[in-house]
């Protein structure tokens, strides 16, 4: 086990492993993007309440959701850089943070678009799901603008795992402010069998595949930019080396 | 299967029952997202490789010079 953890910490090790995953992952990604925006954008029959702007949220839902992961990744991936002293945890953690203010803005942008048609309104100081999604997004560039602060100094990685715990109650926030506090928002639709109700499987099957192809994205995106990380703090290397002069 | 496309023409397609901009806006924003986050990447990796490989050709260079001179 404990050859097994400081083998994966390993960022020579994870590069090799990575470099074998990505191709069935961007292959997987493909798939379900295509399936997803094919059938959300040609064959998914209008809501009877928002028409056609049914098919923002299916955009808009994957987006969100999967914007929630980054800080309890960030908040994993410093516990383990401070604890078991792991490059590997902190290149991860440090490039989380500048796709996970991509995908909290994308949410908040999306969401206005939706709610400019359906709401009558862009934004609303009063609703806690936009403004704690906000809170998301700037914390998130809070962490970015540290770390290009502090370098890439232990300090750094406490500094940014402080402000993941912090972005991990804010994650909770998020997820239940629709239920604590009922402004604007709607809540979830409850997943319905039944092809009449609001949430039934035409529209939470496409749902469902565009949030599996978000997450694919999300890992191929996160890998890749990990790897540039390697490759560049690794550059001394002996391997490193190799790998250069025999592309 | 043809027959559960919502659109009976393109231009039906592109007006999206009166929320074209919305939707489409929405579609391209996405489109965007996804490009941006995957080719910048991809591009900066083909930096840092030219940059070490052109590191190590001269760090090569400067060997052999120094052989040459002995």
């Amino acid at each position: 086990m404990w050859l097994w953890f400081s083998k994966l910490g390993s960022p020579k090790w994870f590069y090799e492993l990575s470099g074998r995953w990505l191709p069935w992952l961007i292959g997987a990604m493909v798939i379900f993007m295509t399936v997803g925006l094919v059938w959300g954008l040609l064959f998914l029959p209008p809501d009877y309440q928002q028409g056609f702007t049914s098919r923002i949220l299916i955009v808009h839902v994957a987006v969100a959701g999967t914007s929630l992961a980054f800080f309890p990744l960030m908040f994993v991936a410093g516990t383990i850089t401070l604890v078991w002293r792991m490059k590997l945890a902190d290149m991860v953690a440090k490039n989380a943070a500048i796709l996970g203010a991509w995908f909290s803005f994308v949410t908040l942008a999306t969401g206005s678009l939706w709610g400019s048609v359906m709401w009558g309104t862009w934004w609303e100081w009063t609703d806690s799901r936009l403004v704690s999604m906000l809170f998301q997004l700037f914390l998130l560039l809070g962490v970015i603008s540290l770390r290009s602060a502090l370098e890439d100094s232990e300090a750094a990685a406490k500094a940014c795992a402080l402000l993941s715990i912090v972005g991990c109650i804010n994650v909770v926030i998020i997820k239940y402010s629709v239920e604590w506090w009922n402004t604007l928002h709607q809540v979830s639709s409850p997943v319905s069998l039944d092809n009449d109700s609001p949430n039934g499987p035409e529209f939470w099957i496409a749902t469902l595949i565009m949030i599996i192809a978000v997450y694919l994205f999300l890992s191929v995106s996160l890998i890749l930019s990990t790897r540039n990380e390697i490759l560049e703090r690794e550059r001394r290397s002996q391997w490193v080396q190799d790998l250069a002069l025999k592309s | 299967m043809l027959d559960a496309i919502q659109f009976s023409s393109f231009a039906e397609f592109i007006d999206m029952g009166g929320y074209g901009f919305n939707v489409w806006s929405v579609y391209a924003l996405f489109a965007v997202f996804i490009a941006i986050n995957l080719i910048m990447p991809l591009r900066k990796k083909e930096k840092i490789i030219r940059q070490l490989k052109r590191r190590a050709l001269i760090d090569a260079e400067i060997q052999n010079e120094d052989s040459t001179e002995q």
